[in-house]
């Protein structure tokens, strides 16, 4: 039997419930915690533990068949993979924030040449060359939401899900990009030579979400 | 250079090193040369096999041109220049276009085309593909609709057969039945639901659509792979493209005598780049790379905009990509020719004429060879007082053979 690699959130949001609805499937890992590429209690199924930034890579290149990762990272990549199913943990907006005393309301609001920090370089620049807003954006690796306190940026474009953590910094939502949550993203080919098998686990996934 | 910002990196412009490219350039060593010969020496065999002749079109093109055949979308792709009078050129970011042009005007008799060229764009290079690429790809005019696509299909196949890689498939859909079903169910040009369906993602099209007549018939293109059979179940799902089932029993008919059973499938969310494709369009892969290898379609509606009333299919595949695939191990080797080395000969003081007319009788009889001043650490021949011998090399036994 050809063997499949699905490639797993090693740390961040999407870990927990990622490995667990894979051993619902029967997917468990077997080998040591520290291992990159481990084979599981599935014949012929491999999981390949790395950061789920980079896991639409891993898929598009195939390294692995499949993986877990959230809608807003495969956005940003903007690599064409399959999006085989909607897992619905990790559910999270991609918003446009500013200070939540800006007069702002939304994102076209924002005067052209405003400075934007955020995680999503491309997704931010995409959505904002749509409105025809002129946008410098600033690429930070995290902490994004204290940028505006800290006079780095006008505004944000980051995630969130119950809108706290902006609150606490003293931001407001103008806008949202999109609506994320976690996916089980495919390999073109792999989907296309090893179809039979992608499917009963696309299927056997399903019934664990 | 004065430099407002004071930066450091100002002082000496753009930083690189004198052995660099630009990024999604390359230079080919003579190994990788090989390589590529290789490849495109089977492709030109093939080709040849099946009445194709060779073209070779400009490297540089009239950018409206480029344009008018292959949409906007892909033109922001392409390198442009300015031309001496003001006129916007490109390099030559794809063929198919500029062959249709070509078949307007010095090709206007010719059937079967090919091309085994590079082409370049501003690709992001983690895509797999260098912005400089180099493929191979042929173009049929006329005939008959499914023989043409079939043709067409069975080309790509054989070609990428005759490098040896075995694990070659095609996906075909077709993207006049896609638009048809698309008007029909009133979604036009709706980008996120011919996103969600590029992409597979059955669950974002539910969120997309309330009507279940839509989820239904873009599910079945979404998720069905098969025969001539999805496309009547298809048919009769959406009420449209009643004539669709016919073509494709043909089409699978004439691919079965061309010995592609098994290799060819029916994935109706099959659809391609280029805007100029208005019939059924293919995907070529390999089990053994994550990205497809080539692909191609109908361009009927092209030929129209060059004022040709004709109809033509064809397709690229990559060189590159079937360089990697066969360096892989997926393919028969590159034939042995990769290293050919030429015979040495050297001379000593005095007798570098005798040397010379040494290679002239080598090369007269088809053998490769180089004229060197001698050097005792390497192998070769080696003229000088004592005739012509062969010589191995520094070490023991140097003189092997003595020749008057």
């Amino acid at each position: 039997m050809k063997g499949i690699i699905i490639a797993v959130p090693n740390k961040g949001r999407l870990k927990e419930p990622a490995c667990r609805l894979l051993g619902g499937a029967g997917i468990k890992r077997i080998d040591d915690e520290r291992a990159y590429l481990s084979n599981t209690t599935a014949e012929a199924v491999q999981i390949l533990s790395v950061r789920a930034a980079d896991i639409p890579v891993y898929v598009y290149h195939g390294i692995a068949d499949m993986g877990i990762t959230g809608r807003d990272i495969i956005s940003e990549t903007a690599l064409e993979v399959y999006e085989l199913a909607d897992l619905g943990f990790g559910a999270c907006d991609l918003v446009v924030a500013v200070s939540a005393d800006s007069s702002y309301r939304k994102p076209s609001d924002l005067p052209s040449g405003s400075k934007l920090a955020t995680e999503f370089p491309n997704v931010a620049k995409r959505y904002f060359n749509d409105l025809g807003v002129q946008v410098e954006v600033i690429t930070l690796r995290g902490a994004v939401e204290i940028a505006p306190v800290l006079g780095l940026a006008e505004a944000i474009v980051d995630l969130s899900s119950t809108g706290k953590t902006l609150e606490k910094n003293g931001l407001k939502t103008i806008g949202t990009i999109m609506t994320s949550s976690a996916r089980l993203i495919c390999n073109r080919i792999s989907y296309k030579t090893n179809y039979a098998r992608i499917k009963a686990l696309v299927e056997a996934l399903r019934r664990g979400c | 250079m004065h430099c407002a910002s004071g930066a450091e990196s100002c002082k000496g412009g753009i930083q690189f090193t004198r052995f660099q490219t630009p990024e999604g350039f390359r230079d080919l060593a003579p190994d990788d040369v090989a390589k590529y010969l290789f490849v495109e020496g089977e492709f030109r065999k093939i080709f040849g096999l099946w009445g194709y002749r060779e073209v070779r079109t400009s490297s540089i093109d009239y950018f409206d041109i480029i344009r008018g055949g292959a949409g906007e979308g892909f033109t922001d792709s392409l390198f442009k220049v300015q031309d001496y009078d003001g006129k916007m050129l490109s390099l030559r970011g794809e063929v198919t276009t500029q062959i249709a042009r070509m078949l307007t005007s010095k090709a206007r008799d010719e059937g079967r085309l090919f091309y085994i060229s590079n082409c370049i764009r501003y690709l992001e290079t983690r895509t797999l593909l260098q912005r400089e690429f180099w493929q191979a790809g042929a173009e049929l005019i006329g005939g008959r609709t499914v023989a043409a696509d079939a043709e067409a299909i069975a080309l790509a196949i054989a070609a990428l057969q005759s490098l040896g890689i075995g694990d070659v498939y095609v996906d075909i859909g077709n993207v006049a039945l896609f638009q048809l079903a698309a008007d029909s169910l009133g979604i036009g040009d709706n980008c996120a639901i011919r996103r969600a369906v590029a992409s597979k993602s059955i669950d974002d099209l539910r969120k997309l659509t309330e009507s279940d007549r839509i989820k239904e018939a873009l599910s079945y293109m979404m998720m069905k792979r098969g025969g001539p059979e999805i496309v009547r179940e298809f048919s009769e799902v959406t009420g449209v493209g009643k004539e669709y089932p016919e073509y494709f029993d043909g089409l699978f008919a004439l691919l079965d005598a061309y010995g592609c059973r098994g290799r060819v499938t029916i994935d109706l969310s099959t659809l391609r780049e280029m805007k100029y494709y208005n019939g059924t369009v293919f995907d070529i892969y390999s089990g053994g790379l994550g990205v497809p290898i080539g692909g191609g379609g109908r361009y009927d509606c092209m030929m129209r905009e060059f004022g040709l009333e004709a109809k033509a299919t064809g397709f690229a595949v990559s060189v590159d990509l079937c360089v990697r695939l066969i360096e892989k191990g997926m393919g028969k080797g590159f034939g042995g020719g990769a290293k050919e080395v030429p015979a040495r000969i050297m001379y000593r003081d005095g007798f570098q004429g005798e040397a010379v007319l040494m290679a002239r009788r080598f090369r007269a009889e088809g053998k490769a060879c180089t004229v060197e001043e001698f050097d005792e650490s390497k192998e070769g021949f080696v003229v000088g007082p004592d005739g012509i011998m062969a010589w191995a090399g520094s070490g023991e036994d140097r003189k092997v053979e003595g020749r008057r």
